[in-house]
């Protein structure tokens, strides 16, 4: 088994490998990146709030990397079994569970090294940072919330793109089912707010993609 | 005798257009059995549901003395598949598909996979989208032989290559089965290139089986016969009429299987007399098994 992980991994490898790169990048610079301010000497109450909408500012781009690379590192997973109709992986000499575990624990061991990145980027920024009073850091909570944002984008990706084109159709006409449904009950004046019970449901806490929504603050009280 | 492939009243189902109603099929063991019929008449369906990648409706499949779909996993180790069309991804080197297909089977066979490479001329650093058409058919002969398995499924391996390359495939096939003692279970349009190496022929057409038999008697039994004064009704004669037409006054040809010299006779008991006994190779033999069986719709057995 470690030896069909290995080669599992090296074709993820080789089809993601941009993403996962560019995807390290910029998850050791975004924490950087979010606290150049806080390395200045002559701080004050003014710059702690500077340092707040600053680190605050910056705060998007880490739902935003993690979505990102769920999406492209989770297509790039089943593209070439796509293209060749998942003949080779039919025929393949194991329970398709198990592959279908195999390629989604590629995709997590790759996805390792950008969350890595978000870490050093982020303990490395706390250190050169010298905080004001009553401000504290928290790489560790941050890698840990991206992280899990990471594994929620690649999970739910890695469901959907599994699936057949059929598949992605059913999704897209049931999105465009219940958008269609608002329009009906909103042009009726019922006060039915389908897409914002959705958004609730989904979004809020304890929703599945509520780890995406909220403050992400490297810099915080 | 036991059989590597076996199904029984095996039936599946494409929406309306296309249907394997009950399908019979029984492929001795360490035969290289050729799987022929038109296009559209079955035969990639039918070694999709052989591999497990289709669910039958109902009917029973046995490969390798195993049940298929249940225990597809372990049978399909011992399954070297090549496909009709090339599925490999485009991306990856020669090389980095070897390797990848090494890890998924513990009998692998490095150098017999090392020696075909060389044989084959393959380029392990070219990528697979690079290589032309015979060399894609060659690459995936490679991985089918190389993981030494007891079956090997082609479907038609060698379709659209040039007949250097055919030749190449085909005496590696050859060589594989002589040395292991394999099953080869092969469908192609190509009707003489399956005459030459098989010793068993089955008949596909509309997802129904036309024929299955050896491939001397189905030679050897399916004849064209020149026949003077033959009555309207032949009752019930010991060969299959599959085509019956008149001939310019001359009398009338009959394409018959299962024929046997001695079957005169019977002929000759209905006041008829046979002029000419014609032989028929394979494609020849084929192409009037589909018009008897498509004129009468039903199943011919030899």
């Amino acid at each position: 088994m470690r030896g069909m992980f290995r080669a599992v991994l090296y074709a993820q490898w080789k089809w993601s490998r941009l993403v996962v790169v560019l995807g390290t990048v910029a998850g050791f610079a975004i924490p950087l990146l979010s606290v150049q301010g806080a390395a200045r000497p002559d701080r004050g109450a003014l710059q702690t709030q500077e340092l707040l909408r600053a680190v605050q500012s910056w705060g998007s781009a880490y739902p935003l990397l993690a979505a990102a690379l769920g999406l492209l590192t989770a297509i790039a997973a089943w593209a070439a079994d796509h293209r060749g109709r998942h003949i080779h992986a039919l025929t393949l000499p194991l329970p398709r569970w198990q592959y279908v575990a195999l390629r989604f624990g590629a995709g997590l061991a790759l996805l390792t090294a950008p969350i890595a990145a978000v870490l050093i980027g982020a303990l490395l920024g706390t250190v050169m940072a010298t905080l004001p009073p009553g401000l504290q850091a928290y790489p560790i909570a941050l890698t840990l919330r991206f992280a899990l944002a990471v594994f929620v984008a690649f999970a739910v990706f890695f469901a959907v793109s599994a699936g057949t084109a059929r598949t992605a159709g059913i999704i897209l006409g049931a999105i465009a089912a219940l958008v269609l449904v608002q329009v009906i009950v909103s042009g009726a004046n019922l006060e039915w707010d389908l897409l914002g019970t959705l958004q609730v449901v989904l979004l809020q806490g304890p929703g599945p993609l509520a780890v995406f929504t909220g403050r992400w603050m490297l810099i915080d009280v | 005798m036991t059989y590597a492939i076996e199904t029984e009243q095996l039936r599946y189902r494409v929406g309306k257009a296309f249907e394997i109603p009950a399908l019979d099929l029984r492929v001795p063991t360490g035969s290289i059995y050729g799987f022929l019929g038109p296009n559209g008449s079955g035969k990639t369906t039918t070694i999709r549901l052989i591999l497990g990648l289709l669910q039958p409706v109902s009917g029973r499949i046995t490969v390798l003395g195993r049940p298929m779909p249940a225990q597809y996993a372990r049978i399909l180790r011992h399954i070297g598949y090549v496909p009709e069309q090339p599925h490999l991804d485009a991306t990856m080197t020669v090389r980095e598909l070897i390797d990848f297909q090494a890890a998924f089977y513990p009998r692998w066979d490095r150098a017999r996979a090392t020696e075909l490479v060389e044989r084959f001329e393959l380029d392990e650093a070219r990528l697979f989208g690079r290589l032309s058409k015979g060399q894609k058919a060659k690459l995936m002969i490679l991985l089918a032989l190389a993981q030494c398995g007891e079956l090997l499924v082609l479907d038609e391996p060698t379709d659209g290559l040039d007949p250097v390359v055919r030749r190449d495939i085909l005496s590696a096939l050859i060589a594989y089965v002589s040395e292991r003692g394999a099953t080869i279970f092969i469908s192609s349009h190509l009707v003489h290139e399956l005459e030459r190496v098989c010793d068993w022929v089955a008949v596909m057409d509309n997802g129904r089986l036309i024929t299955e038999s050896p491939m001397d008697k189905l030679k050897n039994g399916t004849k064209r016969l020149v026949v003077a004064g033959a009555p309207a009704e032949i009752g019930n004669p010991p060969f299959q009429l599959l085509t019956r037409e008149s001939s310019n006054g001359a009398g009338e040809y009959w394409v018959v299987g299962n024929w046997e010299p001695d079957m005169t006779t019977y002929v000759e008991s209905l006041g008829a007399s046979i002029r000419d006994v014609i032989d028929l190779d394979l494609e020849e033999g084929f192409v009037e098994l589909l018009r008897g069986f498509r004129a009468k719709g039903r199943a011919v057995r030899v």
